[in-house]
């Protein structure tokens, strides 16, 4: 009984984190359309210099997500003005190309700089944990879970009460209309684009302390978050937020009862299942495509 | 296009195919002449097996416009095939060569029976899954695959002293077998089908290609000719394991490759897969080794995709093609082709429409139901049309018509109600099985497949589900004769080499007429015929219509030219939210009080008694569009 809570409140925390990274590829997606292959990569990358610094100040790494978060911001608004914002209009096809791209790029940039081994933050309370009610909640979890629902709660407030979230929603809704009443598509994309970059800034410097990882990491990441917003149906938020607690859960229930080699098979399982029965995800919806005209 | 254009046209053909022979030719006789140049003929050899994946590739990314990034699971799994049961009999790989293919074959269709049924973002995320949950798989089963620490396969029987060469010859033979592979595939209907996917997948369904299937068949043979060379590749490299049979790196290397040859192009991922290798190569020896590689290719990957978005090979034809052109006069396409006379056709429906059952109409709706959120568009619709009539639909802005289109040809799900199309239920049925059934429709604003020839697109559409004739060759031969009558028949004979866009928007509408007619319809829904037309060619298309109902096809047309509905068609139905409210002769309907408040709202009253020129008046026929 224990272990299944235990696993249950693992599943939650670790769950907390993936809502917040896959928010801001659903965001994306949801605006413009485009599967943002290189958002893993964005994390690991974000990862490496939280890791690198933390390394040299010993300045805790969740912290430090203060710094990366608008580094992030302007990283995406550049990577959306000078890259992505060229290819807008041609087929999604190739915007997905042009991500994975970007993604071996970062990949390769991190190979020839930091090399290929396995990384890991390791403050002072990495292996420490708080007990509660005979369950034992790892430190380094709890904050990273805590400082992922802070921001995931920061990228409500912002989506739902101001104008700018108004725009970006109305934008991901109709995006036509959105320019009809006066809503600049591309300058909403790139402010969707950059919020959803920002989002890695908190991501993978909590990311550096929870999970050790390497350039190639990138990968799993990718279809670990791809799977939570198959899931939950593409380019909703809502959804995202179900998708990563369903499968946080089906994480650890699987590493507790099963074995951990297994575990990151259950996300491609998930993506298949979900698919079969149920092509737009839980919350997501079918949309007319055919009376455009 | 000019006889002489032709003529030129074919010798630079014949020219092009002399420069490949003659390229290919060097390749087989290169180890011949220099047998100790070992490095450079394992260079080569990786560069076939490169472009052999990328041929493959583009049958599913390139020609039907779906995008996968772990292509190479195929050669991982042709690779473990070959390898684990070699080892295991301890015999010569080479015989697992077709299994090796049947297993990739077989793995996409499983998995493109599950992710290609829907359109959109869903394949290629699994194509990435797929490639690395196979890694995960393949070393979780150690008890199989020996998991992370890889299996050994039996070395060449050959001589040492024949080095490589026979892989060599091997990938070369491959390679040509796959390129003559895929260009049989574009040759045929089903490569016409799946262009058309790439360019409007809901046109293509409604012109009876059974998307589904197409797409999943195309994943499927991009997989089989990778399978078979994953097996020639354990041999050669005689030791796999999980990460570098199923690397994530092959795949960037496809994708490069096919890209910066020219995707859709039959030889330009041959000459990218040689590019790319050659390239990587070079930066590997010059370039500070594997670890820079990545990062390159990764790069190369974004700057193709922003400047050479087209690949190679079209942007230099496209040059090409553009001095050519600037020697030659422009050459205007008149529009004499249409006005002047046509060859009589006969266009004889499949067969005599539900004969025996002559009292039941050809299609019935009943109490058809759809809404979007709050708004009914269609709401309790009951319609019916007779066999060989012209019945026409009319109503204002937004009264359902085009979503009623919609709902009976299935590019949408009904909501409630029934639908029965020739004695069959056919509101459950996907948009394709309609098609075959002998429903045809046209749309509003025209779709054609801007980017193919004319003839492509009336070749493209598929009047029933045989396999057979997916297989015919859509080039030359019956289907291309058939589709040339079409053409010919409304009078668009000589247009057949242009490109689709290029036309003027009638001439559009009359290739999508033609195109309907590939189908051997019964019944064919038109939408606006005559909307945004010249009034010469509203006269032909009038005609053409006639003609076509005399030949016993019936029409359902949605309309807006009043007094030409009132002219061609017999019964006329008039929608009013949703609703038909009066079906009935021309004469009749016109003068319905129901109907005049439809039009001109509920305010106007008529002067008594109802003016009989009440809705000939111009201003009505306007009031559409």
């Amino acid at each position: 009984m224990t272990q299944l809570v235990q696993a249950l409140a693992l599943g939650l925390l670790i769950g907390g984190v993936y809502a917040l990274m896959a928010s801001g590829l659903t965001l994306i997606f949801g605006v413009m359309n485009i599967i943002n292959v290189a958002h893993g990569a964005l994390l690991i990358l974000v990862a490496f210099i939280t890791w690198r610094i933390w390394s040299l100040t010993d300045i805790d790494p969740i912290l430090l997500s203060i710094v990366m978060t608008p580094l992030m911001f302007g990283f995406g608004w550049l990577l959306y003005k000078g890259v992505l914002s060229r290819i807008s209009g041609s087929s999604p096809g190739m915007s997905v190309l042009l991500t994975f791209g970007i993604a071996i790029t970062i990949e390769g940039v991190l190979n020839v700089t930091a090399g290929n081994r396995f990384r890991s933050a390791t403050p002072s309370y990495f292996s420490e944990s708080y007990r509660v009610f005979g369950i034992s909640l790892p430190k380094a979890q709890v904050f990273g879970c805590l400082a992922a629902v802070l921001v995931l709660g920061l990228l409500y407030i912002v989506l739902a009460r101001t104008w700018t979230g108004r725009a970006i929603r109305a934008t991901a809704q109709n995006s036509s209309g959105a320019a009809l009443v006066g809503i600049q598509a591309g300058s909403v994309a790139a402010l969707a684009f950059a919020i959803g970059t920002a989002t890695t800034g908190v991501g993978g410097s909590i990311l550096s302390v929870l999970y050790p990882f390497f350039p190639a990491s990138h990968y799993d990441w990718i279809s670990r978050l791809l799977g939570i917003i198959v899931l939950g149906g593409m380019g909703s938020l809502a959804g995202a937020l179900v998708g990563a607690i369903i499968l946080g859960l089906a994480e650890t229930l699987t590493a507790t009862y099963g074995s951990l080699q297994w575990s990151t098979l259950i996300f491609y399982g998930v993506i298949m299942v979900v698919l079969l029965f149920r092509p737009q995800g839980l919350f997501g919806s079918r949309l007319r495509q055919d009376v455009m005209a | 296009m000019t006889l002489v254009q032709s003529l030129r046209q074919r010798v630079e053909g014949r020219r092009g195919k002399l420069v490949l022979i003659g390229l290919f030719a060097a390749l087989f006789l290169y180890p011949v002449i220099l047998p100790f140049a070992v490095y450079e003929q394992g260079v080569l050899l990786l560069a076939f097996l490169l472009a052999l994946m990328a041929v493959s590739w583009n049958i599913i990314s390139g020609f039907a416009g779906y995008v996968s990034l772990g292509h190479s699971v195929f050669l991982g799994l042709g690779a473990y095939t070959g390898g684990l049961l070699a080892e295991k009999y301890q015999v010569n790989p080479l015989w697992f060569m077709p299994l090796g293919g049947l297993v990739a074959f077989v793995a996409a269709a499983l998995v493109g029976m599950v992710v290609l049924r829907a359109r959109g973002h869903a394949f290629v995320i699994i194509t990435i899954a797929l490639l690395l949950s196979m890694q995960v798989l393949v070393t979780n089963f150690s008890t199989i695959t020996n998991g992370s620490n890889g299996v050994n396969v039996p070395l060449p029987f050959w001589s040492s002293d024949y080095q490589n060469m026979p892989f060599y010859y091997l990938f070369l033979v491959l390679l040509l077998a796959t390129v003559a592979f895929a260009a049989w595939v574009r040759r045929t209907k089903f490569g016409t089908g799946l262009l058309a996917i790439r360019e409007d997948e809901d046109k293509a369904a409604a012109i009876g290609v059974n998307t589904t299937r197409y797409k999943v068949l195309a994943y499927a043979v991009s997989a089989l000719p990778i399978g078979v060379a994953g097996v020639v590749y354990a041999y050669f490299l005689s030791f796999i394991n999980p990460i570098g049979a199923f690397a994530l790196l092959t795949s960037v290397t496809i994708v490069l490759s096919a890209l910066a040859g020219g995707r859709g192009t039959l030889w330009g991922p041959v000459l990218g897969g040689f590019v790319v290798s050659i390239v990587s190569e070079v930066a590997n020896v010059y370039g500070g080794g594997s670890q820079s590689r990545l990062l390159v290719l990764g790069l190369a990957l974004v700057l193709v995709v922003l400047f050479l978005p087209q690949g190679i090979l079209p942007a230099v034809s496209a040059r090409l093609a553009k001095r050519r052109a600037a020697k030659q006069a422009v050459e205007y396409t008149d529009q004499a082709g249409v006005a002047t006379a046509r060859t009589p056709i006969v266009v004889t429906p499949r067969s005599a429409p539900s004969a025996g059952k002559t009292s039941a109409p050809l299609l019935e709706i009943r109490g058809a139901k759809k809404s979007f959120g709050g708004l009914r568009a269609v709401d309790g619709v009951d319609l019916t049309v007779e066999a060989g009539s012209i019945t026409a639909l009319i109503g204002p802005n937004g009264s359902g018509k085009t979503t009623l289109f919609n709902l009976v040809t299935g590019a949408m799900p009904l909501g409630e109600g029934e639908i029965w199309f020739d004695g069959t239920r056919i509101d459950r049925l996907p948009p394709w099985e309609r098609a075959h059934l002998g429903l045809g429709r046209t749309f509003q604003i025209t779709r054609l497949f801007k980017s193919m020839t004319v003839l492509e697109n009336v070749v493209a559409p598929l009047p029933s589900a045989s396999w057979g004739l997916m297989a015919k060759d859509a080039v030359s031969g019956h289907e291309a004769e058939r589709a040339r009558e079409l053409l010919d028949f409304v009078g668009l004979g000589r247009f057949g080499q242009q490109q689709a866009g290029a036309l003027s928007y009638g001439q559009q509408k009359l290739v999508e007429l033609a195109q309907v007619l590939m189908l051997e319809p019964k019944m064919i829904l038109l939408d606006e015929p005559a909307g945004g037309i010249n009034p010469t060619l509203v006269n032909r298309m009038v005609e053409i219509i006639r003609d076509l109902n005399r030949q016993g096809i019936a029409f359902l047309v949605v309309e807006h030219n009043i007094p030409l509905v009132l002219d061609l068609c017999d019964p006329v139905a008039v929608l009013s939210r949703g609703q038909v409210i009066a079906q009935g002769p021309p004469s009749i309907v016109r003068a319905d009080p129901a109907v005049l408040e439809a039009y001109l709202g509920p305010e106007w009253l008529p002067a008594e008694p109802v003016p009989d020129v009440v809705l000939d008046q111009p201003s009505l026929s306007g009031k559409g569009s």
